[in-house]
């Protein structure tokens, strides 16, 4: 009797704290797309987050090989906003899951509420992820930086990556601790009233330094003049007195229709348009 | 006009660095989708960091918005920079040449990251699974992280060594030898519009269609400003006041009408915001 009370009281879980969970994110930011795979992804990122938490949590062996053995299953996320509220999540659900296991009560988080947690978590904080870090962020950090690129600069390109990484990390320990936080219900803060406010005001933004690169990046001009009645015409000038830059914007307005009529095809908009600025170049119109 | 041996190793092992997405994790994001560091380290590796930077600028304005929902993408700007730059300082050309030379790179490059994907979905099948059934963590760190770092670097670096070590100096004669006027002038028509897909493809990603009246604003206004000289930094300030101006002016609307009508759809907001005017 006195064995198997002594047994019970080294299979106790340890409590999982704060820092635990910030660990588990870096760890997740280390792996995240190392073991990427066709048939589940980033998977093997989270469950090798997860590893010193469940750990802690599952003494019994074949208690942890089944935890090991559920975090396996198909998992795509992006990185911050996905990966961070998600291993938060987890690491709160698991623990409550291994004090009922360790108490043996009738477990309250069972393996298919956990696995459509992070099912329904992860294409929804995904979608709003890439838009905002990879879409928006990123472009705004690497916009503020192409002019010093432009001059040479080395900053040109150190800026945007430290910038862009730290933010990533930073907002991801946050939405990690939230995630560990409120468990569950940290899904409706992360998509909440307020973050749609700076998400409007990010894509906004996001929208106005695109306009910017535009009008100075990118160059298409006419080279196109002839005589008409002694008069030499040049249609640029001409192009200049009526609306200055507005060939790039027809290029860009064109592309805008395309991907809005058929998908993002951005490999045969990248080989149409070369297509096309090649020809009219080569008779001159360009 | 010759990349040494050194060079070539170099780079190619910076470019399994990003691939492997094991240089700093989750930092390669952007190491991958922009080719700003790729251009660095090129720049560092050929002893000429200026004309490299103003090259890999050329270069990043076609792959602006190039990121990966799901994890796959359409091209690939590091190797892709990895090559047309050493290419471009190799033959002292135009920095938009080095664009004609990076769109086909970086197609054949997202062949690699397939590869990789591949074998990644072998060695997960065959080792990680093996070691969750035994609970073994540091079978399953080996795994997942070590095993697939090997198998990108087994991918990468023989591939980016060839091709910078023969390739590069093959296409840079190959341009050189070609360089008419005409052959430049289509380049650089080519280089100087592709830059119009990276902001196609951000435009389309980022917001609503109704917010593109802000892409117009910024427009017309980087255009009418042009002699001014204004920075970035100023326009991306320029760019957040009017970001929060409309925030601010949409909530406080929203937060009237719900004093007002209480439960008021988003209907009638429209109209009230037609009333403010």
């Amino acid at each position: 009797m006195k064995e198997i009370q002594q047994k019970s009281i080294d299979l106790k879980p340890e409590e999982i704290t704060k820092k635990d969970v910030v660990i588990a994110w870096l760890r997740f930011y280390y792996a995240n797309e190392i073991p990427h795979a066709f048939d589940r992804y980033i998977a093997a990122s989270l469950l090798w987050a997860l590893i010193p938490i469940l750990k802690k949590l599952y003494k019994d062996k074949n208690d942890l090989v089944a935890a090991y053995q559920r975090h396996l299953l198909f998992f795509n996320t992006q990185l911050a906003w996905g990966g961070g509220t998600i291993t938060g999540i987890m690491a709160s659900l698991e623990s409550v899951r291994a004090n009922d296991t360790y108490e043996g009560k009738p477990l309250s988080i069972d393996d298919n509420l956990l696995y459509n947690t992070k099912a329904g978590l992860m294409g929804a904080l995904a979608g709003i992820g890439d838009s905002i870090d990879s879409g928006t962020m990123q472009y705004i950090f690497i916009a503020i930086a192409l002019p010093w690129a432009q001059e040479g600069m080395a900053i040109g390109a150190l800026f945007p990556f430290i910038a862009f990484s730290l933010y990533q990390i930073l907002i991801g320990y946050y939405f990690s601790q939230l995630g560990f936080k409120l468990g569950r219900n940290a899904a409706t803060e992360v998509v909440g009233n307020s973050m749609q406010m700076l998400i409007e005001g990010l894509s906004i933004l996001g929208l106005f330094m695109m306009g910017i690169l535009a009008a100075n990046y990118i160059k298409v001009t006419s080279s196109l003049s002839f005589e008409l009645s002694g008069k030499n015409f040049v249609i640029q000038e001409t192009l200049d007195k009526i609306l200055p830059g507005v060939l790039p914007l027809v290029v860009v307005s064109g592309l805008y229709f395309y991907f809005a009529k058929k998908g993002l095809k951005v490999t045969n908009a990248l080989i149409g348009l070369t297509i096309i600025l090649g020809v009219l170049a080569a008779v001159g119109i360009l | 006009m010759h990349v040494t041996f050194l060079q070539a190793l170099l780079v190619a092992i910076w470019i399994a660095l990003v691939m492997s997405r094991a240089f700093l994790g989750g930092a390669t994001t952007t190491l991958r989708f922009s080719p700003m560091m790729t251009g660095l380290v090129v720049g560092i590796v050929f002893n000429d960091v200026h004309n490299a930077m103003i090259a890999t600028a050329a270069i990043q304005l076609i792959y602006m918005g190039v990121f990966s929902p799901g994890g796959q993408m359409p091209s690939e700007p590091a190797i892709a920079t990895a090559i047309a730059v050493p290419v471009t300082l190799l033959g002292n050309m135009s920095p938009e040449t080095a664009v004609g030379v990076a769109v086909p790179v970086g197609l054949l490059g997202s062949y690699l990251y397939q590869l990789r994907f591949f074998a990644n979905t072998f060695a997960m099948q065959k080792f990680t699974d093996k070691y969750a059934s035994k609970g073994s963590s540091s079978g399953l760190t080996f795994s997942i992280i070590g095993i697939p770092i090997i198998i990108a670097f087994i991918i990468f670096i023989p591939f980016m060594f060839t091709a910078l070590y023969y390739g590069a100096p093959f296409i840079a004669d190959l341009i050189k030898t070609n360089s008419s006027s005409f052959i430049f002038h289509i380049l650089n028509v080519i280089g100087g519009g592709l830059a119009a897909v990276g902001i196609a493809v951000t435009v389309y990603v980022i917001g609503k269609r109704s917010y593109i009246i802000f892409f117009l604003l910024a427009y017309f206004v980087a255009v009418i400003a042009k002699p001014l000289n204004i920075t970035m930094v100023t326009y991306a300030i320029l760019g957040a006041i009017i970001a929060f101006i409309f925030v601010l002016a949409k909530s406080e609307t929203f937060n009237s009408i719900k004093d007002s009508f209480g439960s008021g759809g988003v209907g009638s907001g429209a109209s009230q915001d037609e009333d403010d005017y």
